[in-house]
């Protein structure tokens, strides 16, 4: 397993919201993380495929690995949790990451936010 | 993920493109195909790759994969190159689909760059903005396609939603193809210019 992103994944496990009583993370699979922040928001963290080359100097200096990290809530504004996730992904991956895609489901009334990021392998 | 790429190495040719003048755009529209040629294949093969399962719907928190059905609306003519932008510096183009991720592919002649970046969900089916996107399909077949909500489908596959597992596909299919479109892009260059026989 790559070194950073098992610690991209294990910082995002440990997300808090100062001490929130509704906090509980669930590991889920291979590849695969789950966070489950509260019970009106969660995120799934997951690595997906080799890029063709790392997001700098336009060169492929190093095996660069893509993955994604998305956050579903009922909350307009992400109860808190875009920054947070965005510190982390800061934290781990500096500047290569971006937030792509933000949508509105109407059926399920939920928000989703979707982040790529590359790592080096 | 700001994607973006720049050719390099190619001061020959920025001589040869000044030389000559208005046939530059012609030979950069041709190169462009190539390079939007190459990421649209990608995007076939990708497409051909996602996963199905029978339509189940989603409880209990799991997520459902997308049906044979919802496969087989986006294969195919579903998807292609837009029409070619020229400018006056510049050609581009996208490939994808309306509604969902698609990568511009654009070539500026006047400098011998070409770019690509891809976006999610940016581009809008009405309005000024809006690209169509061409289908090798014919007439009636092209009309069966736009009855279904292809670009919604593609992007719930690709994005994921609350109920259904995403599989980034066009992602994948564009991060994949980069390093391949803009040799295809350099090589179809060198060859029109050729062909013009310039020194």
């Amino acid at each position: 397993m790559l070194t950073q992103y098992t610690a991209l994944v294990s910082a995002l496990k440990n997300l808090t919201q100062g001490e929130s009583p509704n906090t509980e993370t669930l590991p889920v699979a291979e590849y695969e993380w789950r966070t489950r922040p509260d019970t009106d928001s969660y995120g799934i963290v997951a690595l997906e495929f080799e890029a063709d080359a790392l997001n700098g100097d336009n060169r492929k200096t190093a095996r660069a690995f893509e993955g994604s990290v998305d956050l579903y809530s009922r909350r307009k504004d992400g109860g808190g949790w875009i920054e947070l996730i965005e510190a982390a992904l800061t934290d781990h991956c500096e500047s290569a990451w971006t937030l792509n895609y933000h949508s509105y489901e109407r059926e399920t009334q939920i928000f989703h936010w979707e982040w790529a990021f590359q790592i080096e392998g | 993920m700001a994607f973006r790429m720049d050719v390099t190495g190619m001061a020959d040719l920025i001589h040869k493109l000044e030389q000559i003048g208005e046939k530059a755009q012609s030979a950069a529209s041709l190169a462009l195909y190539e390079g939007a040629r190459v990421v649209a294949d990608a995007v076939s093969r990708e497409v051909q790759g996602i996963q199905t399962e029978p339509f189940k719907y989603a409880k209990g928190g799991r997520k459902r994969l997308p049906s044979p059905e919802e496969k087989e609306a986006i294969m195919g003519s579903a998807h292609g190159v837009s029409k070619f932008r020229k400018r006056i510096m510049k050609v581009d183009t996208s490939v994808g689909f309306n509604h969902a991720g698609y990568a511009n592919v654009n070539f500026n002649h006047m400098n011998s760059k070409a770019r690509t970046n891809y976006k999610e969900y940016a581009m809008k089916g009405h309005g000024s903005n809006s690209t169509s996107f061409l289908k090798a399909t014919g007439k009636y077949e092209r009309g069966l396609q736009n009855q279904k909500p292809i670009g919604a489908i593609a992007g719930a596959i690709n994005s994921g939603t609350s109920f259904m597992k995403k599989q980034p596909f066009m992602r994948k299919a564009f991060s994949t193809s980069q390093g391949a479109a803009e040799a295809a892009i350099e090589n179809k260059l060198r060859e029109e210019l050729d062909k013009l026989s310039l020194d």
